[in-house]
C-alpha cells in the first residue's frame, strides 16, 4: 500500500499541478462552494499586501500568525496541518476532482438527496393539510398526536437530506455560519475554539452537535454527577439532554472541578445548547447538599441561586446568572459558596429545570414562597412546579487561602470555627474465653 | 547444507563394517558400498543399521527411570494457618478503622461506609453495625460488606434516596497557621559530656552563625537555603516557548560536548604516542 503511494505521489503531483494550471481561469469564476470563496479571497490580499500583514485564517500556519490573528479576535479555521496543506493545494472544489470512482459515488449521494428532499416536500403539504383539517372531523385527540409525530419526522428527513453532504460536515468542524459576533466574545474572553458547531438554527447542525457531545462531554459529565452522589443527593434523576458550559470569568470549569473561593465571589455565566428546534423556559437552580451540621451530625442543603422562567433555544444559548432580571426571574440572588475549614468538599450542583409545557411560573408566587435558602429542597420544587431536570453541572470548593477573605466579605458565621474529627472511642478489650482455646 | 548429516550415518555404517571388511571377506560387495554413497539411495540403508546399540555411540539417550529427589514430603504440606476470615459477624458494632474481615482475594467488596485495605482486607469507615449484603443493581454477583448507622437498618439502600452520611466533626476555634520559625540542630560542647548535638525548638533557635554539626561557625541549614531569597536573587521562570534561549542552551551544551570530546580524543593520541 505505502509502495503504491510513493509510486503514485509523483504522478499524482503532475496531474494535480497539470490541473490547476488549465483550471486556473475556471477557478476565478466562481463555483458555488465555501471552499472556494476562501480561495478567491486569498489570492486577492496577495495581490494587494503580503500574507503576514493580513493572515488568512484558513490558510495561516505559522504559530507566529495564528497568534496575531487570535490578538485580533479571529480564530484560525480547522487544523495547522490542513491550514498547511491548503497552502499548497490548487483547492479544487468537488465537481471537478479528477476521481471517477470519486465523481460516481457523489452521483449517489446526489440522487439519495433528491429522494429526501422530495419526501420532505411531500411531508410538508401532508403537515399543512392536516394543519388546515378542522378538528371536528378528525377528532382533537388524533391531531395532538398526529401532528407532532409528522413534525419529527420531517425534522429526521431534513437531517437525513444533509447528513452525507461533506460540506455540511466541514462546515460544522469549522465552526463556520455560526451567528455570533466574534468581537463581542472575545471581549467577554470566552474561548471561541469551544464552539465548532455550525448554524444551530438548522436541524443538521443540532444533530451533529447533539452526536458530538454526546460522543464524550455528556459521558463525563454524567459519569461525575453520578460518582460523586449528586445523582442520588439532589434529585433522583436527571437526563442530560442540553450540553451546559460554566464559567467564572473567562474560565471554564469542568464537571466536578475544584474552585477557589475567591472566583466564585461573582456568579457564574452559563451556555446551555439546546439540540432541539423551539425555545424552551429553565428554572435554574445551584444547591450545595454539604453543609456541614455538627448538631445534627449531618449535612444540609442549601440553595445558592435560583431563578425561573430563564428562556434557551438552540441559537441563543447564553445565560448570564449577573443579568437576570430580579423582578420577572431571579428568586434567590447568587450566594457565594464558601466551605468552613477542615469541612469535607462542597459539591455545588446546578441543575436545569424545564418547565411543564415551556410555560411561565408565576414569579411573583415562587419568589413569596421560596425565601428560605436553607429549608429550599429541589426535589419538592421538582414535585411543587412540575419541573424536569434536562442539564446539571457540577463543581467543588474546599477551605482555601482565599476563603477567609470572603468569610469575611460575606459576614458568614463560624468564620472563626474549625471543623476536627471527632475523637473516636476504641472498643473495650474483649477477652476471649480461654477454656475455648486449646 | 544437508551433506554433512546424510554423510554422519554413512560413517558410522562404515565403522561397523569396516575392520570385517579388512579382516575378511567384505560382506557387501565392492560395488554397493560406492553406491552407497551417492546421496539418491543413503536413507534406506543407514536406518536398518542404526537400530543396533553398537552403531549410535553419539546419541546417548537418558530415560527417567530414576524418580526426582524429595517426592516422599510432596503430599504433606501443611503451612500454618493464616486466620483469615470474617472478624466481626453482621450486626455487630464496630469503630472507624475496625477490621471486618481478613481474605485473600476479593471474595467479599467494601460497601457503604467501609474500606479495603491493601491486602483487600475490609475495614470500618464510620462507627455502625455490620451488614453483610448483595447488590445486585450495583453488581450480580458481588457480595459487600457494609456499616449502617442505625441498628435495624438494611443494606443496599433503595438507589433514588438521597445517602445517608453523618459529619462526624466537631467545631473548634480555628487555630492560625504556625508556619513561621524552624526548628534547627546545635552543637554544645561541655566540660563533663563532651560535644553534643542536639535539636532545639524553633522558638530557642538562635539567629546567626552558632557552633552546629560539622564543628564549625555557622549559620542554619535552612538560612543557608534562603540565601538567595534574601538576596533578592529570582530564578527566571521556565518558558517553553522560549526557542531562542532554549536553543543558546542546547548550543552551548553542544558546544561543550565538543570541546570535551576533543580533548579526550588528544589525550588518546597523547597516550598512544608515549
Amino acid at each position: 500500500m505505502a509502495h503504491c503511494e510513493r509510486a503514485s505521489k509523483p504522478l499524482l503531483q503532475c496531474l494535480r499541478s497539470n490541473y490547476s494550471r488549465s483550471l486556473a481561469g475556471v477557478q476565478r469564476h466562481g463555483f458555488h462552494s465555501t471552499a472556494v470563496a476562501a480561495d478567491e479571497k486569498a489570492p486577492a490580499e496577495s495581490t494587494s499586501e503580503p500574507f503576514y500583514k493580513s493572515p488568512d485564517p484558513s490558510l495561516v500556519s505559522s504559530p507566529r500568525l495564528e497568534r496575531q490573528l487570535m490578538r485580533g479576535g479571529v480564530n484560525p479555521i480547522g487544523s495547522r496541518r490542513r491550514r498547511a496543506a491548503l497552502q499548497g493545494s490548487s483547492n479544487l472544489p468537488f465537481e471537478e476532482l479528477p476521481y471517477q470512482c470519486f465523481q460516481e459515488a457523489r452521483k449517489i449521494l446526489q440522487a439519495d438527496r433528491e429522494e429526501k428532499l422530495a419526501d420532505i416536500q411531500k411531508m410538508e403539504v401532508r403537515i399543512a393539510n392536516v394543519e388546515a383539517t378542522p378538528t371536528e372531523q378528525m377528532g382533537e385527540q388524533a391531531k395532538k398526536s398526529k401532528l407532532p409525530a409528522m413534525r419529527i419526522h420531517l425534522d429526521k428527513l431534513k437531517i437525513l437530506a444533509d447528513i452525507n453532504d461533506p460540506l455540511v460536515k466541514r462546515k460544522f468542524e469549522d465552526g463556520q455560519g455560526k451567528g455570533f459576533d466574534v468581537s463581542s466574545f472575545h471581549a467577554t474572553g470566552i474561548n471561541i475554539c469551544d464552539f465548532a458547531t455550525g448554524d444551530m438554527s438548522k436541524p443538521i447542525y443540532q444533530y451533529l452537535a447533539d452526536q458530538k457531545w454526546r460522543e464524550y462531554r455528556r459521558k463525563i459529565l454524567v459519569q461525575r454527577i453520578t460518582q460523586m452522589k449528586v445523582i442520588p443527593d439532589v434529585l433522583a434523576k436527571c437526563d442530560p439532554v442540553v450540553d451546559t458550559r460554566l464559567y467564572f470569568g473567562k474560565h471554564q470549569i469542568q464537571p466536578g472541578e475544584f474552585v477557589t473561593a475567591k472566583t466564585t465571589t461573582v456568579p457564574p455565566k452559563l451556555d446551555v445548547q439546546l439540540f432541539e428546534r423551539g425555545e424552551k423556559l429553565v428554572t435554574i437552580a445551584v444547591v450545595d447538599p454539604d453543609v456541614p451540621n455538627v448538631e445534627t451530625d449531618n449535612f444540609d442543603y442549601r440553595t445558592h441561586f435560583l431563578a425561573v422562567n430563564v428562556p434557551v433555544s438552540a441559537t441563543a444559548t447564553k445565560v448570564d446568572l449577573s443579568q437576570l432580571s430580579a423582578d420577572s426571574q431571579v428568586v434567590l440572588p447568587w450566594l457565594p459558596p464558601v466551605a468552613q475549614k477542615g469541612s469535607p468538599y462542597h459539591r455545588l450542583s446546578l441543575f436545569i429545570l424545564e418547565q411543564d409545557g415551556s410555560k411561565p411560573l408565576d414569579f411573583t408566587a415562587v419568589k413569596a414562597s421560596e425565601t428560605d435558602r436553607d429549608a429550599i429542597r429541589l426535589r419538592t420544587l421538582q414535585r411543587q412546579y412540575q419541573l424536569k431536570a434536562i442539564g446539571a453541572h457540577l463543581f467543588r470548593t474546599l477551605w482555601d487561602d482565599t476563603t477567609q477573605e470572603v468569610m469575611e466579605q460575606l459576614g458568614f458565621e463560624g468564620a472563626d470555627m474549625e471543623l476536627r474529627r471527632k475523637k473516636v472511642e476504641p472498643l473495650p478489650y474483649k477477652r476471649r474465653n480461654p477454656s475455648s482455646f486449646r | 547444507m544437508l551433506q554433512p548429516r546424510l554423510l554422519a550415518p554413512l560413517r558410522a555404517l562404515k565403522r561397523a563394517i569396516g575392520p570385517a571388511a579388512l579382516s575378511r571377506q567384505p560382506l557387501i560387495p565392492q560395488p554397493l558400498l560406492r553406491t552407497l554413497s551417492v546421496p539418491s539411495i543413503l536413507p534406506k540403508p543407514p536406518t536398518s543399521f542404526s537400530r543396533t546399540t553398537t552403531l549410535s555411540p553419539l546419541s546417548q539417550v537418558r530415560y527417567a527411570s530414576h524418580a526426582a529427589q524429595g517426592a516422599s514430603n510432596k503430599h504433606s504440606r501443611d503451612p500454618a494457618g493464616k486466620r483469615l476470615g470474617a472478624k466481626r459477624t453482621g450486626g455487630e458494632y464496630v469503630v472507624p478503622g475496625c477490621i471486618i474481615f481478613r481474605q485473600r482475594g476479593t471474595k467479599w467488596f467494601p460497601g457503604e461506609n467501609c474500606g479495603v485495605g491493601r491486602d483487600h482486607t475490609i475495614f470500618a469507615k464510620h462507627a455502625g453495625y455490620v451488614r453483610y449484603y448483595r447488590d445486585p443493581q450495583m453488581h450480580p454477583d458481588r457480595k459487600y460488606i457494609g456499616v449502617v448507622f442505625e441498628k435495624d437498618e438494611k443494606l443496599p439502600h433503595p438507589r433514588h434516596l438521597p445517602t445517608r452520611r453523618r459529619l462526624n466533626m466537631v467545631a473548634v476555634p480555628a487555630r492560625p497557621d504556625s508556619a513561621a520559625g524552624q526548628s534547627d540542630l546545635m552543637a554544645t560542647i561541655d566540660e563533663t559530656h563532651g560535644t553534643r548535638i542536639t535539636s532545639v525548638q524553633a522558638v530557642n533557635a538562635a539567629e546567626g552563625p552558632q557552633l552546629r554539626p560539622g564543628y564549625m561557625y555557622r549559620e542554619a541549614n535552612w538560612q543557608i537555603g534562603r540565601a538567595a531569597e534574601k538576596a533578592g536573587i529570582e530564578a527566571v521562570p521556565y518558558d517553553r516557548n522560549n526557542r531562542w534561549l532554549a536553543w543558546r542552551k542546547r548550543k552551548a551544551r553542544a558546544d561543550r560536548a565538543a570541546q570535551m570530546k576533543s580533548l579526550k580524543g588528544k589525550k588518546k593520541a597523547g597516550k598512544k604516542a608515549k
